[in-house]
């Protein structure tokens, strides 16, 4: 699994399961702290349409940790103050750079998937109602 | 005349803070953050957009903290801002890639994914609802399981994901003027100062971050006749966009979360010379900003085709128009007119006591 794609499902809707599988990590090697949890900023550069040049839209608040297990680094951004999960997100990217990550952890990710579908068919579901029908009047 | 040090205001503004804390907590009612981050969504979107930082939480703090007063709260948060490292920049976002809550278009009727309305409060009557007076919190339970229980389709092929632009129909049929993708790297406002002429970025910048009410009323001059024409909106798109930052390669970037956007394409009529003749086609005017202000996007649509195209009415002159749009600047240099100016303002009274003498005399 490419890391975008971890990372937004464990962003979006897998923060327990991040906690509980960085905690497993936790007990079972040891976990350095390279950078502590900190609070910090990512500048957005976005694509406009009109002449489909570039622009910075402004700046969003992150929280960024780093870690070293083994000989794993880990890297864990997340959007907003969030320490806690910003240094699980990292330990779990060490545990994928460094190889050791458990299988069983497949089996989370794939559950995960399907909960983001079903809140992304739930939201579109809702929305539906809201998309126009128009009928042509008979004048 | 020299300047003159004073002093004796230091007991006077200490007791002037006291005062304005007390101010609000003087009917002893409290408000948690989370309760306005969860209710004042407007509000927030507007400091977010105009502070030029996303952040739902510090937002609300800034409005709690500055008891609901924009200016402030966009200036608190300009200074933290400021105390932050910068750590990455993103990798290139498209709104292209947003996960759409509401689209229109008042350009076309029928667009392939739909005029999605989502939510607006376009359609509402602007009449005070006294029933939120006696609101409870059970109250908004109640009203929030009953939308949710609300009878939906049993499945949804509606597409919010990479849903096609209204503006790819002019292009397919050679409507709009073609440019080719530019990755020239944007300059930064905040790191740099602007020099005139500008360029694209640093225009496009300075409006998403201008103060919502200039902006739009710059729009709406636009439209008044101190621009070129009246444009159609193309498109207003609102949605949650996906966030990257590429770390060692761009391949397989990091996801760091999705925050919500408005993006606007307004379509304007130009007349082009082509194969020696005059053709009409489309140009877009572009405005996005962070959270849902689609006033603010319009307008900045409207500006940005004034300042692209140039001519002799205020809104296409560049300095007039970026150099007015920041709140902390525009409120900050008004603001500095209530600093003492003892001296200054002695010495004119000064010059017409003289000029009145030797008019007498």
């Amino acid at each position: 699994m490419q890391r975008a794609e971890r990372t937004k499902l464990l962003i979006e809707v897998g923060r327990q399961e991040a906690m509980e599988m960085a905690k497993m990590i936790c007990e079972q090697y040891e976990v350095i702290d390279i950078q502590e949890p900190r609070a910090g900023l990512v500048m957005v550069k976005m694509r406009e349409s009109a002449k489909q040049s570039l622009f910075y839209i402004g700046e969003v608040l992150v929280t960024e940790a780093k870690v070293k297990v083994g000989d794993a680094f880990g890297l864990g951004i997340v959007r907003e103050e969030e320490p806690v999960f910003a240094r699980a997100l990292a330990v779990i990217d060490a545990a994928y750079n460094g190889n050791f990550a458990p299988q069983e952890w497949a089996t989370i990710f794939t559950n995960l998937s399907q909960r983001l579908e079903a809140e992304q068919q739930q939201t579109k579901r809702s929305i539906e109602r809201t998309k126009v029908q128009f009928d042509t009047m008979q004048v | 005349m020299a300047y003159v040090a004073v002093r004796g205001g230091a007991e006077a503004i200490e007791a002037s803070l006291e005062h304005l804390q007390y101010e609000r907590v003087k009917h002893g009612v409290h408000i948690d953050t989370a309760a306005l981050e969860a209710t004042m969504r407007g509000f927030l979107d507007q400091v977010m957009s105009e502070s030029s930082l996303y952040s739902e939480r510090l937002a609300s703090l800034a409005m709690k903290q500055s008891e609901g007063n924009s200016e402030e709260a966009v200036f608190l948060l300009r200074a933290h801002r400021s105390t932050l490292p910068r750590l990455y920049y993103s990798t290139v976002t498209d709104p292209r890639e947003m996960f759409v809550l509401r689209r229109i278009s008042s350009s076309f009727k029928d667009i392939p994914g739909g005029q999605i309305l989502g939510a607006s409060h376009d359609y509402l009557h602007r009449l005070l609802d006294f029933e939120l007076v006696e609101e409870t919190e059970a109250d908004v339970l109640v009203k929030k399981c009953q939308f949710e229980q609300e009878d939906v389709p049993d499945s949804s092929d509606l597409q919010l994901e990479r849903l096609p632009k209204v503006m790819d129909y002019l292009r397919a049929e050679g409507l709009l003027r073609e440019f080719p993708v530019n990755d020239t790297e944007p300059s930064d406002v905040t790191k740099k100062a602007m020099a005139f002429p500008t360029n694209r970025s640093q225009r496009l910048q300075t409006l998403t971050r201008g103060q919502t009410g200039t902006v739009t009323s710059l729009g709406y001059a636009g439209l008044r006749g101190y621009g070129a024409s009246h444009p159609n909106v193309g498109e207003v798109r609102v949605g949650w966009q996906p966030i990257h930052v590429a770390v060692q390669d761009d391949e397989d970037p990091y996801y760091i979360g999705a925050i919500k956007l408005t993006e606007v394409e307004s379509f304007i009529p130009v007349n082009v010379d082509k194969e020696q003749q005059q053709v009409l086609e489309f140009d877009v005017g572009y405005g996005a900003c962070f959270g849902q202000n689609e006033t603010k996007a319009i307008a900045m649509s409207i500006v940005d085709h004034a300042l692209e195209t140039g001519g002799t009415t205020p809104i296409h002159d560049e300095e007039f128009v970026l150099l007015h749009v920041d709140i902390i600047e525009s409120t900050g240099f008004i603001s500095h007119l209530k600093m003492p100016h003892y001296v200054t303002f002695q010495t004119k009274l000064e010059q017409m006591r003289n000029i009145k003498k030797e008019g007498k005399s």
